[in-house]
């Protein structure tokens, strides 16, 4: 471990970072445009002058010249990544020799944005972090500096990459708005809860904003971590045309010096800055003493926008959960990622605070399938997520890519389970759960329980986890079962808070299994768990009664101040009438097709089942209906918002008799089965999602395998599905290119299939050139395609 | 500091194909609430400069300043004329990627409908700066701004503009591997500046690639 960076910190009382180098350069003759980075080979006198320049103003740390220096922004560059990090340290080095100044391997964003944003995946930006960390440690750095980060999911896959490719100490700053979140909107608190997790050495605010807009950020992130804080911002704010930067040296070294007050350790300037600002730091701080933030102890988890603290009751949604859900599996199965997805934003609207997510299915790659559930749903919903598998390799690669502090779930009282969960937990950051069984079962008493739930917390500790982070769970037995256990849950649970000082979870749901009015069992026994100190039940938050029995306990335990959230949740909650006509005149489901009426269509549907046979009722009603609607589409008397709408309310016909064939064990409706994929390298994928819910509204089932798909994922589900029908959507003139090598390789590895194509750019001339045997104009003609090849049998 | 509060409605609307009549009471409601997902989940920025040198040639155009040569017929035409020219880029942010890929997955309909109001909204952004940068530079005749992907002007070279206005940082505007800018709804573009009156060129499909095949065009209708 270099211990240069860590002396600092600890004989220091303020440690001063450099400023600018771009700024620097450029005032120097740097032409726009022209890559810095490389000055270091071309010019290493101007470079090793700047660092010298900032030492002798007082720098106590400076940064390398590799902020860009990635095989991305170097390529064409005629250089490698490493010969430019192994120059530029080497000058840092050479300007730092004798002073005593510590050498910064400084690493900016790859340039590219992650997933889901963008379409740099975890791995891609992994890699990318590694290359750099392994020749700037190689060549001599002293701290991994990770700056002007705005997505935290890159962030991580950096700090990940040094923890495990070096030892050096490591500090992250972030660039935030005046929003108070970064360009991709992470959260204050999440980067701190989350980096901290981590293990990073220190972290702050960099460039963004200037000094001045400083202190209610820095007061924000004093909220949420121990760590020392780093400011670095900008010499003010830029002016659009010319770059140049607002704030003068003495500006800013006054304005730097208001931020002493809240706890920050590490100053330094970002753009703008010259030598001469740090010169003028140096002395506005040099009479100054290092304020000392007391320790703050939070339960908190975060995604990458939102932190969740477990300072009251908050609700984990358990929905994200095959078991004994049929429709669950079968979407697991067909990868309809989208249905797992709407599970999430549903239980976030009912009021969940945190989704549990467990894809353990026999037939299914756990792994595989946890890293895309995760990166799916943290693509569409700010709630935190808690990890919930038995199995270590689908749990670390969950880990891995989750951008924020999760929750696992869980570990247990045996040797195994603890020996391998909780040095994943302590390595990733995350919170955990702690099952209150052991090699010999779950103990009938509470002293039993509360004993493992001790051992757990002692080994949790022993570990590096801290208290704040384990949440002991002390196990719903089955009231029908076990009558006499209910109350051993409930005391167990008392005592492990009050005496070991953690927070409890519990599920809710099983204590009422076997018994007639389950949510009436349910909802009593979350109220007296509740009451007993429970933090996190576990719960369907769909149940208005489960949600509404946490929010009445808010209020009345004085947790939910003026009632300012209950009245929130169900002040308008009056039943505003949807449908004009009256319940005896139920419209039906041609009609709540034609107008895009879901429930209306669903409840038509459930009463025609009773007298139709299912199949007739798609084949007679449904689609007429939308094959109705779709001629209007053609003519245009209907549009798109509003075809899709009357899709969608064909597809809650379609769920009602899903519902009942699986119910009956019959085999679902299905018109056959069809590929579709936006090809590789194209991230815009509305219109496939179009045709999706347009193909399924007629009876097709989907494999959707999503955006930037590989030719060979398209091959390798066809093959192993048996499906010979493959669409295939690409929106930009240079992803035509994939579409046709997926084309040409579905042809070359043998799959015996049509393919039908769209996409805003794409002609019938180009579609036919390139093999594909449908060109769809719109979503409609992809239906008419589908219709036309299975026909044809 | 541009402020988005209201979407061009009109020009949604013919984005969604809603050609100059007007949707019912229903629609309209889905499309007043999409509207408002919209500018909360919004965070439009733009990032120009001016830059001098520039130098035509028959099928290329340098401009000296920047370091960047830009290709093809139509950028060089576009440009006759001109000294110099500014550069700009606009984003109305990654939020509004997620709020459309939210409603992918819950409400198709509505995600169509954002789509649409987001297109609409990133050419408000634009507006927005081509009037700040006229107020900047008063003296000078304009050009219309000239986007890659317009006529001959490869898509490439957005990755080129991108770097120039250093725009990952500034604005967080990113090239994706197929030269698509993400997030989505951004545009890059160049405003020729000349001291003298320009021919006044107009934007119209004549300049677009895909005049022959645009399926809006076949409606009747004109994106520009």
């Amino acid at each position: 471990m270099n211990a240069v960076f860590r002396r600092l910190l600890k004989e220091k009382e303020f440690i001063l970072l450099d400023g600018a180098m771009g700024t620097m350069l450029q005032s120097r003759g740097l032409k726009t445009g022209e890559i810095p980075e490389l000055l270091s080979l071309t010019s290493p006198e101007l470079i090793i002058d700047i660092h010298r320049e900032y030492i002798a103003a007082g720098a106590d740390v400076i940064y390398a010249c590799t902020f860009g220096a990635n095989s991305y922004k170097l390529a064409g560059s005629g250089y490698t990544c490493e010969e430019v990090i192994r120059a530029a340290v080497s000058n840092a080095k050479t300007a730092a020799a004798g002073s005593g100044a510590c050498v910064a391997l400084d690493l900016g964003p790859v340039g590219r944005l992650m997933e889901p944003n963008g379409d740099m995946s975890f791995d891609e930006a992994y890699n990318s972090y590694k290359e750099q960390i392994i020749a700037g440690a190689d060549a001599g750095a002293e701290l991994i500096v990770l700056e002007t980060m705005t997505d935290l999911s890159e962030l991580k896959a950096a700090v990940l990459a040094a923890r495990e490719n070096s030892e050096l100490p490591i500090v992250c700053t972030m660039t935030f708005e005046q929003n108070h979140r970064t360009f991709t909107g992470v959260g204050i608190g999440s980067m701190a809860v989350t980096l901290e997790g981590l293990g990073v050495d220190a972290l702050g605010i960099n460039c963004s904003l200037g000094p001045d807009d400083l202190p209610p950020i820095i007061e924000e992130l004093a909220k949420w971590t121990n760590l020392p804080i780093v400011a670095k911002p900008n010499a003010g704010l830029p002016d659009p045309n010319s770059s140049e930067y607002d704030v003068d040296a003495d500006g800013f070294a006054e304005s730097m010096e208001k931020l002493v007050p809240y706890g920050v350790k590490i100053f330094g300037g970002c753009c703008g800055t010259t030598p001469e600002y740090i010169k003028r730091l140096k002395a506005a701080l040099a009479e100054k003493r290092c304020v000392s933030r007391g320790e703050i102890k939070i339960s908190a988890v975060a995604s990458g926008e939102n932190v969740v603290t477990v300072d009251r009751p908050r609700i984990i949604g358990e929905r994200i959960n095959p078991t004994g859900k049929k429709l669950f599996k079968e979407a697991l199965k067909t990868r309809n990622i989208d249905y797992i997805l709407t599970q999430g934003i549903e239980q976030v609207s009912a009021g969940a605070d945190i989704l549990d997510v467990n894809v353990g299915l026999p037939e299914v790659d756990e792994k595989e399938m946890m890293v895309t559930v995760i990166k799916a749903l943290q693509g569409v919903t700010g709630a935190p997520l808690q990890i919930d598998t038995t199995d270590p390799e689908a749990l670390e690669a969950g880990l891995r890519v989750y951008n924020g502090k999760p929750i696992v779930n869980s570990v247990n009282g045996e040797e195994k389970s603890l020996s391998t969960v909780l040095p994943l937990v302590k390595k990733y950051g995350a919170a955990v759960v702690g099952l209150t069984l052991d090699e010999g079962g779950i103990p009938k008493t509470a002293e039993g329980r509360f004993n493992i739930a001790q051992k757990i917390v002692e080994r949790a500790v022993k570990t590096g986890i801290k208290r704040e982070d384990i949440y002991i769970d002390c196990l719903t037995l089955t009231a029908s079962a076990e009558q006499d256990g209910v109350m051993a849950t409930l005391d167990a649970l008392e005592r492990v808070k009050r005496e070991l000082g953690v927070k409890t979870v519990l599920g809710v749901s099983n204590i009422s299994f076997g018994l007639p009015n389950r949510e009436l069992v349910n909802r009593t026994f979350l109220t007296m768990a509740l009451q007993r100190g429970l933090d996190l039940p576990i719960i369907n938050p769909n149940s208005e009664a489960m949600t509404g029995a946490v929010r009445a306990f808010n209020l009345l335990s004085n947790i939910d101040k003026n009632s300012v959230e209950y009245i929130a949740a169900y002040n308008d909650s009056a039943p505003v009438a949807q449908n004009a006509k009256g319940a005896d005149n139920a419209p039906d489901i041609i009609y709540s097709i034609e107008h895009g009426l879901k429930k209306e269509a669903a409840r038509a549907t459930e009463e025609l089942l009773k007298t139709d046979d299912a199949m007739e009722i798609v084949n007679k009603m449904l689609i007429p209906a939308l094959d109705k609607v779709g001629a209007g589409f053609e003519k245009g008397t209907v549009f798109l918002p509003q075809l899709i709408q009357s899709a969608t309310a064909a597809q809650g016909c379609f769920d009602v008799i899903k519902r009942r064939l699986t119910a009956t064990s019959k085999t679902p409706v299905s018109k056959g089965n069809i590929i579709l994929a936006t090809v590789k390298g194209d991230i815009h994928d509305i219109g496939k999602n179009i045709v999706k819910v347009l193909l399924e509204n007629y009876g097709y089932t989907v494999f959707d395998l999503g955006r930037d798909v590989p030719p060979e994922l398209i091959v390798k589900t066809a093959r192993e599905n048996d499906i010979h029908f493959i669409g295939l959507s690409a929106l930009m003139t240079t992803t035509l290119k994939s579409m046709e090598e997926t084309i040409r390789l579905l042809h070359a590895e043998g799959i015996d299939c049509k393919t039908f194509v769209g996409g805003a750019v794409l002609t019938p001339e180009y579609a036919r050139q390139i093999g594909a045997d449908y060109y769809c104009r719109d979503a409609k003609e992809s239906v008419d395609a589908a219709r036309d090849f299975f026909s044809k049998g | 500091m541009f402020v988005l509060d209201k979407i061009n409605r009109e020009e949604a609307l013919r984005y969604m194909g809603w050609r100059g009549r007007q949707p019912d009471e229903s629609a309209l409601a889905v499309i007043d609430e999409c509207e408002k997902a919209l500018i909360a989940a919004a965070a439009p920025r733009y990032l120009y400069r001016r830059f001098d040198g520039v130098v035509i040639d028959k099928d290329s155009v340098t401009i000296t300043e920047a370091g960047i040569r830009l290709r093809g017929r139509s950028i060089a035409e576009h440009l006759d004329g001109c000294e110099s020219a500014v550069l700009m880029c606009a984003t109305i942010s990654s939020g509004v990627d997620r709020l459309i890929r939210r409603y992918q997955s819950t409400d198709m309909a509505k995600a169509v409908i954002t789509d649409a109001l987001a297109s609409a909204a990133i050419e408000q952004v634009c507006n927005a700066a081509e009037e700040e940068i006229d107020a900047l530079f008063p003296d000078e005749y304009k050009t219309w701004r000239f986007s890659p992907g317009y006529g001959d002007l490869p898509l490439e070279h957005q990755g080129e503009l991108l770097r120039v206005l250093d725009a990952q940082r500034k604005i967080g505007l990113t090239l994706g591997r197929s030269t698509m800018l993400i997030p989505i709804k951004s545009v890059t573009a160049v405003i020729g500046l000349s001291s003298s009156e320009l021919e006044r060129q107009k934007r119209s499909c004549a300049c677009c690639t895909m005049a022959k095949d645009c399926k809006f065009r076949k409606t009747g209708e004109r994106c520009v």
